[in-house]
């Protein structure tokens, strides 16, 4: 018994490498394009914050709210964190300004949305500064391959090989509050295959798009919107 | 013996096929918040028609399964919330109340025209969406009918990893939240119900009907706006 688990052990030891640079080799496909366009200076001040919204479905946006909790989770954590107020929190407060037909679909809208009764005040109140409205998602553009399962009283097993690639397109508009003008926007462009070869378990390796996408839009917004360094 | 494991297997093969084909969604006290909106100086009456209490629509989606949506009284909760969010005084009554002891400027009698929903298998998409109708009458004092306003309101949620049913329910709050948003902010605008205060006087505006007279409706009649 003990010999049994001594030669299993020596297998993964052996198999273990070639294994690992299989999965970094086919795992590492992924390809990411970050741009940002700053239409003026921005500036955070101590107890201002941002609120990450997505654009409204009126306007043909699917973006998935995993996306959004990733952005803002990310934006909120880490040395560069910046405050991130809850987006559902924000709409209810401010009900029924920023529904998916009602919200402001361009910065021209803001001067008339912050001089309705009460609104202005509640997003200070909030210490929202800038509102960062994102746009895009997740895709599948491709795949192929081909696999096949099969299971039996003496056990089951898979033989094939399947890939796929997924696209991240997002973008991220940033609104001023304060000055009531577009701050800029950044868009990030991930494209990723992931694979799957099985020769009795099938080993997936998933290339991260979406996370991907996440981490480099937060990124890109932390470092846009504390461009001067104040905090 | 050997009949009584038949019938038990039969039984829960028939339970098993029968729960597969049916969804189930019901709504418990929609997430509806407040309107941040000023009030219009009104004295308003208000009835709910009986389904308001207990909505439920039904439909067998063809290649899916029969779906129920049960919106209980989530209906009432909203108007009630968004006309004690717009008028500085509501009353509602029930069926069989009069309306000759009450002091009121405006008399209004929403109803549900229609609820229609898709699903991805439906759509061709990733999301779930419900459509709602709604028909707001509004009459004044003297119960003339001045406005028939039809109010469409719109949600979609996308599916992720909830089931149908948890998206079917976000995708009708989103609906409801909406016709609360519209209503809110575009009912003054399409109905003229602010001139309705005693404070102005008599409106202004043409009979078309009055209460209970529902089939010479005429006026305004438009669809909302997607915007203000």
């Amino acid at each position: 018994m003990q010999m049994e688990h001594s030669e299993s052990t020596a297998f993964s030891s052996s198999k273990l490498p070639f294994l690992a640079i299989t999965a970094l080799l086919l795992s590492a496909c992924v390809t990411s394009r970050v741009e940002d366009v700053r239409a003026i200076e921005t500036h955070i001040s101590a107890g201002e914050g941002v609120v990450i919204m997505a654009k409204s479905y009126h306007l043909g946006n699917e973006t998935e709210s995993k996306f959004i909790s990733c952005v803002g989770d990310s934006l909120g954590r880490g040395s560069k964190r910046l405050k991130v107020v809850p987006n559902g929190a924000f709409i209810d407060s401010l009900f029924p300004w920023f529904e998916p037909r009602t919200a402001p679909a361009k910065t021209e809208g803001l001067a008339t949305l912050m001089a309705r009764p009460g609104v202005a005040k509640k997003i200070e109140s909030q210490g929202v500064r800038y509102i960062i409205w994102l746009d895009g998602n997740t895709d599948r553009v491709a795949g192929g391959g081909s696999m096949s399962c099969a299971a039996g009283p003496g056990g089951g097993g898979c033989f094939g090989f399947a890939w796929w690639q997924n696209d991240a397109n997002y973008e991220a508009s940033i609104w001023d509050l304060k000055g009531q003008e577009s701050a800029g926007t950044i868009s990030t462009d991930v494209s990723g295959t992931s694979f799957m070869p099985a020769l009795i378990i099938p080993i997936p390796l998933i290339a991260r798009t979406q996370t991907k996408a996440c981490k480099a839009l937060a990124e890109q917004l932390s470092i846009f919107l504390k461009q001067d360094g104040s905090a | 013996m050997t009949k009584n494991i038949r019938i038990a297997a039969v039984s829960i093969l028939l339970a098993l096929g029968t729960s597969g084909c049916s969804s189930q969604v019901e709504l418990v006290n929609p997430n509806i918040p407040k309107l941040l909106i000023e009030k219009i100086p009104l004295t308003v009456v208000v009835k709910y028609p009986d389904n308001f209490n207990h909505y439920v629509y039904e439909e067998d989606v063809i290649g899916d399964s029969n779906w129920t949506i049960d919106l209980g009284g989530a209906n009432k909760t909203m108007f009630n919330n968004l006309f004690g969010s717009m008028f500085t005084s509501v009353k509602v009554i029930e069926e069989g109340e009069s309306l000759d002891d009450l002091q009121f400027d405006a008399y209004i009698e929403p109803s549900i025209e229609k609820f229609e929903f898709a699903i991805p298998a439906q759509s061709r998409t990733k999301s779930y969406a419900v459509w709602i109708r709604y028909r707001l009458k509004v009459f004044d004092a003297n119960g003339v009918q001045i406005s028939n306003w039809p109010v469409s309101a719109y949600g979609k949620q996308m599916g992720g990893k909830m089931n149908g049913a948890d998206t079917i329910k976000k995708a009708a709050v989103l609906a409801m939240r909406d016709a609360t948003a519209v209503i809110g902010i575009q009912m003054d605008k399409a109905t003229g119900v602010s001139k309705l205060s005693s404070a102005h006087g008599p409106a202004e505006t043409t009979p078309a009907s009055t209460v209970g007279e529902s089939a010479k409706t005429v006026s305004t009649d438009e669809e909302s706006a997607i915007s203000e």
